[in-house]
């Protein structure tokens, strides 16, 4: 692992472009009910090799980011408002859509989190491999069933070669998921984004796909964007980490730096409510209340209502751009440095 | 929990097949899945035992035999000394009062179109004896308060609710009757983190409030630990190892636990380095055609010959604290255990118990 330092948009990088650039990203969606803001201002960027992790609890806008980096996102009711995402320096959200195409699945390709409805039931899984050949390619059946056979082969699913023809349901959970990972990484893709990988599955079965994960990222030297909102799974792959709530990032830094020094409320409240397979008898500090309806963020800081350490600042004045606490380590806290300190407790 | 502690639950032998049928009009047996298969634990009074396995090991299935939503194969559970499935009438109906179950889906488990009143007031129509009618309302009005709901929200209905705070209208509801077990299947997995402390805090609460024993279903190994006394793993039907917390997680001696612990990620990146996982090969086996001998050779790193032709049964065995059902149970420690003060946590917020606190 080495210790990347974090690229704030807009400033200079120290060693070429990053692979992918999001900046300020902003989506809402427009519903009868309302507009609800559901990404509000995302940035973050990825290098070769390395696994980001998007940290985050349901309606933290985490999904949405990487549904619009995809361009995948339900028009409507979902649009993107402002920002940009660039793949090597160029924008995707301002290209056409059959150009985004061809950056789908070759350059950017996405795996999601239940891999049964993400298959086609009514065809094989090695036709649906194939299909990224056959489509992005245009090699014949007989080549493309080839080439998938060699994918799921990879992926370590046990007599490739038979169950090349067998369908979804045939499949445990596991074993879809890694046909989900085949199909993801059949093109060779720069950036793969992973939403929730292993939420669906056991705990030994998430042991093998995250260790699958990690082998193909090291050989192919993919970005891995990791969508979780486990935070052992994190603690085990991740070098960055941003943590997002209410459509924000709310603090990203260094792995090591974020889970021994917290520099947010939020981020230092959920390391304080898991409980730890390694220790007993701990106590439990749940954080207070609710995450945000979206509809109606509150004023300030979106985590006040929340955070023990509420001062009037944070109902007024909401913390952005975020601080920077140091090279790599940004936190959208008022009172970053006290909470840093522990000077707060 | 000494050995002296009074069992409320007696579970003996018990099991539970699911035929496998052929043809349509004349349908024939030609199978049985086996889920759970031959299971006996006690349950201690005001204790709670977590079981823990992967899914399609039978602990499902085992919860709804406790609750007699399905009738066993074979085998016998005695509530207080009393063979729960051989009650009838009266008997059965004042037995059921004591052993209820907070299901693991908020959203599905509680009927949309009754409001939450009704939703726990509901015990009290089917045993009127509890509470007279006119009593009823208080009594649910005090239910709500008991689990951290405002008695104000009585009138409303499930979908103003959270998830969280719909599970602890589920929680209300397996409360009304005053039970003396609790089954909890998967109560906290459908939560998101931060609220999850929330409802594991409130079952440790109404625990020593009421003198509840637990019987605690999960998946989650890390949620098992902070909250059971004593654990029972299961895989593929049956109990492979049980014992006290701390002989589980401190000296885990069969094979299926010890991978099934290293497994579960621990959210601190300085352990990334010391931590051996062991990853375990394949899915688990169909029950409807289990490995002969021990169900978990097709995975396990120690198989010998000896596996696949003798059974290994659930004794303690030399050198080992506690019942393991493994020939060459060994026990090694997977996890260290850690004490809060090894770990610089930030006891963030600690002043809050996060119980009355989620009121919108």
């Amino acid at each position: 692992m080495t210790l990347l330092d974090t690229s704030k948009p807009g400033s200079p990088e120290p060693w070429g472009t990053p692979l992918l650039d999001v900046d300020n990203l902003h989506v809402e969606f427009r519903t009868r009910d309302g507009i609800a803001r559901a990404v509000n201002g995302v940035s973050y960027s990825l290098r070769e090799g390395e696994t980001l992790a998007v940290l985050g609890e349901s309606g933290s806008g985490k999904s949405v980011t990487a549904q619009a980096i995809m361009g995948i996102l339900d028009t409507p009711p979902g649009y993107v408002t402002q920002g940009a995402v660039r793949f090597r320096g160029e924008d995707l959200l301002a290209m056409s859509e059959s150009q985004r195409r061809g950056y789908r699945g070759t350059n950017i390709a996405m795996i999601f989190q239940d891999a049964l409805s993400s298959l086609n039931p009514v065809f094989s899984v090695g036709w649906q491999i194939a299909e990224m050949f056959r489509v992005h390619k245009g090699m014949g059946k007989k080549a493309a069933m080839a080439k998938a056979v060699e994918l799921m082969e990879l992926v370590n699913i046990p007599a490739a070669r038979e169950r090349v023809r067998d369908y979804p349901h045939q499949f445990s959970g596991g074993m879809r998921q890694r046909i989900m990972i085949a199909m993801a990484i059949a093109l060779d893709p720069d950036v793969l984004i992973a939403d929730e990988p292993t939420t669906a599955l056991d705990v030994t079965v998430q042991a093998q796909i995250m260790q699958l994960l990690k082998e193909l990222q090291r050989e192919r030297n993919m970005g891995l964007i990791l969508i979780t909102h486990d935070l052992g799974v994190v603690a085990d792959v991740a070098d960055r980490i941003a943590v997002m709530y209410a459509g924000r990032i709310v603090e990203s830094a260094d792995v090591h730096d974020i889970y021994a020094r917290p520099a947010h409320p939020y981020t230092e409240g959920l390391l304080a409510s898991i409980p730890r397979v390694d220790m007993k008898g701990q106590e439990l500090s749940a954080i207070k209340g609710l995450p945000p309806n979206l509809m109606s963020v509150p004023p300030g800081c979106p985590f006040n209502p929340r955070c023990p350490y509420v001062q009037d600042i944070c109902r007024e004045k909401e913390p952005q751009p975020p601080y920077q606490v140091d090279a790599s380590h940004t936190s959208a806290c008022h009172f970053w440095k006290e909470v840093r300190d522990g000077s707060f407790r | 929990m000494g050995p002296s502690a009074e069992s409320v639950l007696e579970v003996r032998d018990l099991v539970k097949h699911f035929p496998l049928t052929q043809g349509i009009v004349f349908q024939r047996q030609v199978g049985a899945v086996k889920a759970v298969d031959g299971v006996s634990f006690d349950l201690h009074k005001g204790e709670t035992l977590g079981v823990v396995g992967e899914s399609g090991c039978g602990k499902s299935t085992l919860a709804k035999l406790l609750m007699v939503l399905e009738r066993p194969t074979a085998g016998q559970v005695k509530f207080k000394g009393q063979d729960i499935y051989s009650l009838k009438g009266k008997a059965f109906k004042a037995m059921r009062r004591n052993i209820q179950i907070v299901f693991q889906d908020p959203y599905s488990s509680l009927n949309p179109r009754m409001t939450v009143g009704d939703i726990v007031g509901e015990p009290f129509d089917i045993h009127p004896e509890v509470a007279p009618r006119k009593d009823r309302r208080r009594k649910v009005q005090e239910l709500l308060e008991v689990v951290g709901l405002s008695p104000e929200h009585i009138n409303r209905y499930p979908h103003q609710f959270s998830g969280g705070q719909r599970q602890r209208i589920g929680i209300a509801r397996g409360l009304a009757l005053r039970p003396e077990v609790i089954i909890c299947d998967e109560p906290v997995s459908a939560l998101d983190v931060s609220v999850q402390a929330q409802v594991i805090n409130l079952f440790e609460s109404l625990q020593s409030e009421f003198d509840l024993s637990y019987m605690f279903i999960a998946h989650d190994l890390s949620v098992v630990r902070h909250i059971s006394d004593r654990v029972a793993v299961m895989y593929l039907g049956k109990i492979v190892e049980i014992g006290d917390e701390s002989q589980i997680y401190g000296a885990p001696s069969h094979p299926y636990t010890q991978a099934l612990l290293s497994a579960v990620p621990i959210p601190d990146p300085a352990q990334r380095a010391s931590k051996a996982q062991i990853v375990l090969q394949g899915d688990v086996p169909s029950p409807a055609n289990p490995p002969s001998g021990c169900r978990f050779r097709t995975r396990c790193w120690k198989v010998q010959d000896i596996c696949s032709s003798e059974e290994p049964l659930l004794t303690i065995r030399p050198g080992i604290s506690h019942p393991s059902a493994c020939h060459f149970a060994e026990q090694t420690q997977i996890v260290e255990t850690l004490t809060p003060e090894d770990v610089a946590l930030p006891p963030a917020a600690a002043t809050q118990d996060g119980l009355t606190q989620d009121l919108a």
